[in-house]
């Protein structure tokens, strides 16, 4: 045995570990610019992104005096000091700017710097002590082999290994080990999916992470390429050419991250978001909306929209309009839209991304956001697990925000979706 | 891992063990075990805690990731935590860490185990650390290159 003193630079293990980096390396390029200036040389000093950041409203960071530090060759200086582990990496600052330089992948890119040249160790930042991203670095590793539980599958659905539609779980199975209710969401998208396909939809049972927290939180860019590789090859091997997701954060991780580093991602496989997925059969009249209960009490909702969904996505992405299309024909049902006082691309932010910065500051940002819902009505919809689980954790905090119901999309829709079979269409037309 | 090659034959591989020990029952076992001369194999690396209850799940995943290829938790007895109820904690999260994580994971839940050792059982403590040891040396090494 090795005395732990001993260092095991130079041995056979180190040479066989630099091998499995040396692929990661390659397309390190692709999504890492070494040197930040470049990327922020637009710059004109606005101080809009100052304006509108949404942690500066509850503690001390200006967007706009990094970038000039930066720009000014300071660079050493806001890397060594740690500042931009702060940010929430919400991208209103990006809405706002007249230049369009993008403050996140700054804060990517300098999370990486920081981590891998200044030695710093966030830790003690990453909530639930690092547990999740832990899980997502281990499977990173080829040794590790996920054998995921396939309880939460409802009975009537039929699932393969090999095939052409997949439903992407993503991380669902592991928060149980804290959160409750979770998997409510993976059964109700699927339970959708079933209906509407007639081949059986493919769920992995040995499914890695996207990597979207390593990629954005903890600056593990090498990490991530590595889960991006072992997805993509999961991919090919089962012959998948659709992939839904009911999760914000992995749609726009396959949407856009993945295509960045593997340039044919896109045309090999069509990335779809629950909500684009009903938009599409709705439009092809392959579903209507019904109310299973016939009450003729309105029941007030609203709609939270993650950043992800909105702020991340290009600007001919209209997947915010498209849900309020949906939620449009559901005051027929009985219920009734009601925009809160933030909405779309101005939402306000759930206060943690990435499993970082769960602190008494961002928990201010959340109350916030709760009393914009609870003056616009009494169930909160959203379309990311993370902004749900962030959400209602803070309702135990608080008695006065904790009536309002937070649901997910696919919950909310899935007792309320009719399946139009083709023989209704003749009949219909006759 | 069952499925992969083992590059390391069986009787020169030295796992890497990582025991966590509370400080009122299982360090004072363990210490038992030393003045009593009890011989075990010396693949094992105690860090003390407190209680067993200080010891959290992330723990035992982050020394998985950074190469231990198996994790003991020792605790006091039940009922007989110094802190009252620490151990219960521990227990009641290391069931929901096996059925959720490790488990969903895909590793050999008997990587990960946990046992209660109070400060008069040095000898069982060397046992156990002698058991745990063969059975990870079966398993063979967690990390294969």
């Amino acid at each position: 045995m090795k005395n732990i003193t001993e260092s095991k630079s130079g041995s056979k293990k180190e040479l066989e570990r630099k091998k499995l980096f040396s692929d990661a390396f390659k397309y390190l390029d692709k999504v890492y610019e070494p040197n930040l200036r470049n990327i922020l040389k637009r710059c004109y000093q606005c101080g809009r992104c100052s304006g509108v950041c949404q942690v500066s409203k509850v503690q001390k960071f200006t967007p706009s005096k990094i970038i000039q530090l930066i720009l000014e060759g300071f660079e050493d200086r806001v890397i060594e000091s740690g500042v931009l582990w702060d940010c929430l990496t919400c991208n209103q600052c990006l809405k706002d700017c007249p230049e369009q330089i993008n403050f996140a992948d700054l804060v990517r890119m300098a999370r990486y710097k920081m981590r891998h040249e200044a030695d710093q160790n966030p830790s003690e930042m990453v909530a639930h002590k690092g547990i999740y991203t832990t899980i997502s670095e281990l499977m990173s590793r080829p040794y590790i082999e996920p054998d995921r539980n396939l309880d939460w599958i409802p009975k009537e659905c039929k699932i393969t290994d090999k095939g052409d539609t997949l439903y992407y779980v993503g991380c669902i199975p592991y928060f149980n080990f804290e959160f409750e209710n979770l998997d409510n969401i993976a059964s109700s998208t699927l339970k959708i999916m079933c209906q509407l396909e007639e081949e059986p939809i493919v769920v992995f049972k040995e499914e890695s992470c996207c990597g979207h927290d390593l990629y954005w939180g903890q600056g593990k860019i090498k990490t991530f390429i590595k889960l991006a590789m072992k997805n993509i090859e999961m991919f090919e091997k089962a012959g998948i050419s659709t992939i839904v997701t009911a999760c914000a954060e992995c749609y726009r991780t396959f949407k856009i991250d993945y295509p960045n580093i593997f340039d044919d991602f896109n045309e090999k496989f069509k990335v779809k978001h629950l909500i684009e997925y009903v938009y599409e059969k709705w439009k092809q009249n392959k579903i209507a909306f019904k109310n299973p209960n016939e009450d003729d009490k309105v029941i007030p909702f609203t709609y939270h929209d993650p950043c992800r969904l909105s702020r991340f996505l290009p600007n001919d992405n209209n997947i915010t309009e498209k849900v309020r299309e949906i939620f449009k024909e559901f005051k027929k049902l009985g219920y009734e839209f009601n925009e809160m006082l933030h909405n779309k691309e101005n939402s306000l932010c759930c206060g943690v991304s990435s499993w970082m910065n769960c602190n008494e500051k961002t928990k201010a940002l959340r109350y916030k956001r709760m009393l914009e819902a609870k003056e616009a009505g009494e169930i909160m919809v959203t379309s990311c697990p993370k902004c749900n689980i962030h959400l209602s954790c803070i309702q135990n905090d608080f008695e006065n925000i904790a009536s309002i119901k937070i649901m997910d999309f696919s919950e909310f829709l899935v007792d309320h979706i009719e399946v139009i079979k083709d023989e209704d269409n003749l009949e219909g037309k006759v | 891992m069952s499925k992969t090659k083992r590059k390391v034959k069986k009787k020169d591989f030295n796992p890497e063990i990582l025991v966590f020990c509370c400080n009122w029952c299982s360090y004072a076992g363990a210490d038992l075990a030393g003045v009593s001369r009890f011989q075990y194999p010396p693949n094992m690396r105690i860090v003390r805690v407190m209680c067993s209850g200080r010891v959290d799940p992330s723990f035992v995943l982050k020394a998985l990731k950074e190469g231990a290829d198996g994790v003991l938790i020792t605790g006091c007895h039940i009922g007989d935590c110094h802190y009252i109820s620490g151990n219960e904690y521990t227990r009641d999260r290391f069931q929901k860490l096996h059925q959720f994580i490790i488990k969903q994971l895909g590793i050999n839940g008997k990587r990960v185990r946990l046992e209660w050792v109070s400060a008069s059982e040095g000898k069982r403590f060397a046992e156990l650390i002698t058991e745990f040891t063969n059975q990870i040396k079966e398993l063979g090494p967690f990390k294969v290159l």
